[in-house]
């Protein structure tokens, strides 16, 4: 039995990465996946891939770091599903610079697309899961949140930030049944830490790992998957974390 | 004689039975180890129409020779443990720190944490050898926040916590993984059978979501961490209480 069946999903920055591997695996249980990611191009690929997959996909060119158009995106959610029960907030970058150097927009762009984006498109889809008294609300937050960054300050405060954003939301809306929750990844094997990392650096930090290996972006899916399905209906409020034991929180 | 096999310490009640009846549903061979004979002939009679088939063996998990005998006896019936599921515990008595004996505060932490320790000990062997199993332990909310007259009880669940986190570290390397589970307020019998029926409506709506968990529903986070969707996590904690202790 599929375990998200007859349910509309939506994940940010789901054009390639864990994202894509979160819209590829709720479109496989059955969810229809609405691909909300700033890159067109990607976001279309994606869709045309879980189409093909016999899913049910609908791309969206999203900046999550844009009120005008996460309520578009919404909007597109509603017209096409007639609803939204799930909401992925993977939108995320990770500019390097110490707090010296750093510069205010740079600041601005990563609080923006982490913390104000999934703020934004939290906001966004509430009044619907409030209307419909459930909901799943799902945030991906990071090591660097619970440890901090050396290079990061801005990505670690955004990623803490979801944390303490989380675990607000999920006091608020526990009342009318919608959960919600983090997951913590640890290092993964994607274009994100490619771009401080050298290929062996990546590799290399397998080392450090208690499971001997790096994370992939089905063990995150997997862990999304789980958060949205029935099985977890009274989880909320938590962070799992899904790092290969890296950190234990 | 293929299927996996999880044993389940405290199964023949509360959340243990309802993990027997998760992981059986499916197609694990559940072993349930407890000392209540009834409780764990009753589980095993709801099994009944499962194709796979469960086993009962009485043991008080608080003694070594117990704990050894019963993992020995699983280990030649089945050849294999995939999963090993200590729920075995419980406070069974409250006090103000001045009125807790030595004898009561070592009765809760052999109960709770003794328990877990013997019993992980016990597949350690069998699941190098396969190169592979999990372990998931369990503590409380407790364990996290601490609770007024639960000195014993909140340091032994917070002990399983770090007990975890070090085993996980040191199981690692053999493709074993160890996690916790933490539930909080559940409506099994051992813990509605504490209050009547206001004080309990009462406490369950103080939780965010407004009701205490079912045994069921921390069943589902247990199978959780015990199979292979959990594959990358090792050494957390998962919670599963309607948002009473978000740590
Ligand atoms: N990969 C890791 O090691 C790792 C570790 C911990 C946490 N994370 C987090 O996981 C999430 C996914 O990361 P990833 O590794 O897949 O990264 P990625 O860079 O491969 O993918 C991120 C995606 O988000 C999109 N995106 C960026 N800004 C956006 C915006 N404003 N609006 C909509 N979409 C936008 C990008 O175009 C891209 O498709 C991020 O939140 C990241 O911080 C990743
Ligand atoms: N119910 C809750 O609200 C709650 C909350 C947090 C944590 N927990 C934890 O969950 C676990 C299960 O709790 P429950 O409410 O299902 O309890 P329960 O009393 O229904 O089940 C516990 C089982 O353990 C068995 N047992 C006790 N001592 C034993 C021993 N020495 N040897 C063998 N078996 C023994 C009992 O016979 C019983 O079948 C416990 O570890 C408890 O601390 C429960």
């Amino acid at each position: 039995m599929r375990r998200l069946e007859g349910r509309t999903a939506i994940v940010t920055g789901s054009g390639q990465g864990i994202g894509e591997a979160i819209a590829m695996a709720m479109a496989e249980e059955g969810a229809g996946v609405v691909v909300a990611e700033l890159r067109e191009e990607t976001a279309d690929a994606v869709r045309r891939k879980i189409e093909e997959g016999g899913g049910t996909a609908l791309a969206h060119a999203t900046d999550v770091s844009q009120e005008p158009s996460v309520d578009a995106m919404v909007q597109a959610c509603l017209e096409r599903f007639g609803k939204v029960d799930i909401l992925v907030n993977n939108a995320g970058i990770y500019p390097t610079s110490t707090v010296a150097d750093m510069d205010e927009d740079e600041w601005e762009r990563v609080i923006g697309t982490n913390l104000f984006g999934t703020f934004l498109c939290s906001r966004a889809v509430t009044p619907h899961m409030l209307q419909q008294q459930g909901g799943r609300i799902i945030s991906i937050t990071s090591g660097r949140g619970l440890q901090g960054a050396d290079n990061g300050a801005h990505y670690a405060s955004s990623k803490g930030g979801i944390i303490g954003f989380t675990k607000s939301l999920a006091r608020e809306l526990a009342p009318a049944g919608v959960a919600v929750n983090c997951i913590c990844p640890g290092v993964s094997d994607t274009a994100q830490p490619r771009g401080h990392r050298t290929e062996e650096e990546l590799y290399a930090s397998a080392a450090r790992i208690p499971l001997g290996r790096i994370g992939q972006p089905a063990d995150m899916a997997r862990a999304a998957v789980f958060l949205a399905s029935d099985r977890a209906k009274f989880v909320t409020g938590q962070t799992l974390v899904v790092n290969g034991g890296a950190i234990m929180q | 004689m293929d299927s996996k096999v999880v044993v389940v310490t405290g199964g023949a009640s509360g959340i243990g039975r309802a993990t027997v009846l998760r992981f059986s549903e499916e197609g694990y061979a559940p072993v349930i180890l407890d000392r209540d004979a009834e409780a764990g002939a009753e589980t095993l009679s709801l099994l009944g129409s499962e194709p796979v088939e469960g086993q009962f063996i009485r043991a008080d998990l608080t003694r070594k020779a117990e704990v050894t005998a019963a993992f020995d006896s699983i280990l030649s019936a089945r050849g294999r443990i995939d999963v090993l599921v200590n729920l075995a515990g419980g406070t069974f008595h409250k006090g103000a720190i001045h009125e807790v004996t030595p004898a009561q505060w070592k009765e809760c932490l052999d109960l709770n944490l003794k328990t877990t320790f013997l019993c992980a000990q016990a597949v350690i062997a069998p699941m190098k050898q396969a190169g592979r199993g999990t372990i998931v332990n369990t503590a409380s909310n407790f364990g996290i926040t601490g609770g007024a007259e639960r000195t014993h009880y909140a340091a032994s669940k917070a002990a399983i916590i770090a007990f975890s986190k070090s085993l996980a570290t040191e199981l690692a390397p053999h493709g074993i993984r160890v996690n916790t589970i933490a539930p909080g307020l559940t409506g099994t019998e051992r813990v509605r059978g504490k209050y009547d029926a206001d004080e309990w409506a009462a406490l369950s709506g103080t939780l965010p979501m407004g009701r205490a968990a079912m045994p069921e529903e921390i069943a589902d986070g247990i199978f959780f961490l015990a199979g292979d969707e959990s594959d990358y996590v090792t050494g957390a904690t998962l919670h599963v209480n309607g948002g009473m202790v978000m740590p």
